[in-house]
């Protein structure tokens, strides 16, 4: 009896685990919810060099804003409904790629001279399909380096290319290129005239290689036009005396610079010590032909 | 029979007793169990070890420093001794020799079994960057290997030739192969020369060379910029650590040959007493660099090298520091000074502790400097600021010293372990002939 009353319990805890199983259906299923991506482009140009759209993706995971890495995001010039397909980029483990725009002056725009470049993600598994436009129109910035009453200034000219007039009131970045972060130079905002021109003098005293300065202008982040930037070489800096001694034959250079004298005292060491080695060996040979 | 005979018999190599077989087969079983752990660490990489990016030398390096300093016992004892005109030295050499031959072989294996990478050894010369100490070491090793083979081969000759005729009858296949390693030799006096010009040339390349081992030893840890290593005494107290080590190795076998052979009146208590005096005087000039080496950055004191210093004095290392201090240097200096304490037992006894005390010495050296880098990483585990080696380490290290005994142990089943014609000149003999060995 005692038996029957213990198999009883057992059989009605088991079925009850099992009931509770078949009721709560995500007990053993796995979370399904996708995450969405957030896509941002910013459209990047540099004169006389490469214009580019720096993609970001970032997600929301558990509260927490993290980058979305290698996922495929496809770029497309939107012209009048139309999307036309400029290639593929992968995010890398930053959940940020670049996408070089080899020839901007190609892509269409629109009636009012505007680029409309799209970017978008399929999904996956793990996250939701996402896109994102970005629009701008071309302008240019023309700097240079001008010398007056012996002080040296960056001159630049902000201006639209479409409509060939140039662009008042835009404030423009003056910046010195370092290993680190660019060094600005100038007023904090310096603001173009009725010419679309800046003026900012360049201090003297700053260092860089050879005395070259290594000049931006950059109209950073404009709702209308992207990220811009003019870059200056400028032989205006004071030189740099290189004290790297990457070249000479020292005894924490390369294998390539090892130090004469060692050469020398290692080399002849292990030649007179190894042809002793080889006169020993042959001394054996000639006490056995002896 | 003659006393010349007698000496031959007395001297020649002899089979194994019980005791000799079971000895070679505990030998060859802590090998095989070595090479299993070794083969499982080249498979599943060096994270069977317990090294990690902290202590990444440990116990291999340790031992293979311990190895180095041992093989010096061969330019302890054949040069310097022989450039001080110290004749007791006579019935010595040869052990030391070969001590000194399998000790620096094993360090080059010990090496070799610290890679990574072992497939990738030649690597080592082919990129060698002559700049780099690892790289002196990578040249003076095989240095040292082939001269201490000389050095224990060119004495042997005239020994090989008497073993030849003496197992003629009784032993026709060892007799056929002492022959062959004689390079027939028959003791002409052209042989005579060019043997004596050739260990001459070779007692005097011993000591250089064994200073330049011991010396790139220690650059290896002084050229590094951490605490405890960064020190210009480093060179001069790894080469006297070294003759503590390698006396220490050689009056250990010397009394275990002698009891196992019978060689009490080849190796008699004299040479155990003129031992014990230079074992004495190494240690206490070994003393004087550990002085230099432990008080003088505890006047110049900075944080780092205080935490380094408190950790051996007074912390985790603490038992092993002063257990290397007392037993393996300080306490025998004191055994050594009476004449008692230099009789045979008390001097294997003291032998023993000095061996003992210089392993660890040399584990004290490598480990914890490692663990207190001046630029410590971050986020590591805490695992990783302590090491103590794991059963593989343990393993290997063991079979490499077994190997290390094997040799040893066969050297002297095969080879006279006494210089049998060396020591027959000077009780006169046979004729003397001016031969200088070694």
């Amino acid at each position: 009896m005692k038996h029957q009353k213990t198999y009883r319990i057992t059989f009605l805890a088991m079925m009850s685990i099992l009931v509770l199983c078949i009721a709560s259906q995500n007990l053993f299923s796995q979370n399904e919810e996708k995450y969405r991506v957030r896509l941002r482009s910013d459209y990047v140009k540099i004169m006389e060099g490469d214009a580019y759209l720096n993609i970001k993706a970032t997600a929301k995971i558990e509260d927490e804003t993290l980058p979305v890495p290698n996922i495929e995001i496809e770029v497309y010039n939107e012209v009048e409904g139309e999307e036309i397909v400029l290639g593929n980029t992968t995010t890398n483990m930053k959940g940020e790629s670049r996408f070089v725009l080899n020839k901007p002056i190609d892509l269409k725009a629109d009636s009012t001279h505007t680029y409309n470049l799209g970017i978008s993600f399929k999904g996956n598994d793990s996250f939701k399909k996402a896109s994102k436009s970005t629009s701008f129109k071309d302008a240019q910035i023309v700097a240079d380096l001008i010398t007056k009453d012996s002080i040296n200034y960056i001159t630049a000219t902000l201006k639209e290319t479409a409509s060939d007039s140039v662009l008042v009131g835009e404030s423009l970045d003056v910046q010195v290129q370092r290993l680190f972060n660019p060094l600005k130079i100038g007023e904090e905002f310096n603001f173009t005239d009725e010419n679309g021109t800046i003026l900012v003098p360049v201090e003297e005293g700053i260092p860089g290689v050879d005395g070259n300065l290594t000049i931006e202008v950059v109209l950073n982040d404009s709702d209308l036009y992207g990220t811009l930037k003019d870059i200056v070489i400028a032989p205006v800096g004071t030189p740099i005396v290189d004290e790297s001694t990457f070249d000479q034959r020292k005894m924490w250079s390369t294998r390539n610079n090892t130090p004469i004298f060692l050469l020398i005292f290692i080399n002849a060491a292990i030649i007179i010590i190894w042809g002793l080695f080889i006169f020993l060996i042959a001394s054996l040979f000639r006490i056995s032909k002896n | 029979m003659t006393k010349y005979e007698s000496l031959i018999n007395d001297l020649a190599p002899r089979k194994f007793g019980k005791r000799g077989t079971i000895w070679t087969f505990i030998l060859v079983a802590i090998i095989i169990i070595g090479l299993i752990a070794y083969i499982d660490q080249i498979n599943k990489g060096q994270v069977v070890t317990n090294m990690r990016d902290y202590a990444l030398w440990g116990i291999y390096i340790s031992n293979f420093v311990f190895f180095v300093a041992t093989s010096f016992v061969g330019s302890a004892t054949v040069a310097v001794l022989r450039l001080t005109n110290n004749s007791w030295r006579t019935p010595l050499v040869r052990i030391a020799e070969i001590i000194s031959l399998a000790a620096i072989v094993m360090a080059g294996f010990t090496i070799m079994i610290d890679m990574g990478r072992p497939d990738r050894l030649l690597y080592l010369f082919i990129y060698a960057r002559l700049q780099s100490p690892i790289t002196w070491d990578v040249i003076i090793i095989p240095t040292s290997i082939v001269l201490s083979f000389l050095l224990l081969y060119f004495p042997l000759l005239p020994d090989l030739a008497i073993l030849k005729k003496y197992f003629t009858t009784t032993k026709p296949r060892f007799s056929k192969w002492y022959g062959k390693l004689s390079l027939n030799w028959t003791g002409s006096k052209a042989q005579k020369a060019i043997q004596t010009k050739s260990i001459k040339i070779i007692a005097i390349m011993i000591i250089p060379v064994g200073i330049l081992l011991q010396t790139i030893d220690a650059w290896l840890f002084s050229t590094t910029y951490r605490i405890g290593w960064d020190s210009t005494n480093m060179g001069a107290y790894f080469i006297s650590g070294a003759f503590v080590a390698g006396l220490g190795v050689l009056i250990t076998v010397v009394y275990i040959i002698r009891r196992v052979r019978n060689l009490d009146h080849y190796i008699t208590d004299y040479h155990f007493d003129k031992m014990g005096q230079f074992l004495a005087l190494t240690c206490l000039v070994y003393l004087y660099f550990n002085v230099n080496e432990y008080l003088i950055p505890i006047f110049t004191s900075a944080v780092e090298e205080e935490v380094h210093l408190n950790t051996l004095v007074f912390g985790e290392y603490a038992g092993l520091f002063w257990f290397s201090q007392i037993v393996g240097l300080i306490l025998p200096i004191f055994i050594l000074l009476f004449k008692k304490g230099r009789r045979p037992l008390p001097m294997f006894i003291v032998g023993f502790m000095v061996v003992i005390g210089s392993w660890w010495k040399r584990y004290i050296i490598v480990t914890p400097t490692l663990l207190h880098p001046f630029l410590p990483i971050e986020g590591v585990p805490e695992s990783w600021h302590h090491y103590f080696p794991s059963m593989h380490e343990w393993l290997i290290t063991a079979a490499t010293l077994a190997m290390a005994l094997l040799m040893i142990t066969l050297f002297v089943r095969f080879l006279p372990v006494i210089p049998i014609q060396r020591i027959a000149e000077e009780k006169g003999l046979v004729k003397t002939n001016n031969n200088e060995d070694s």
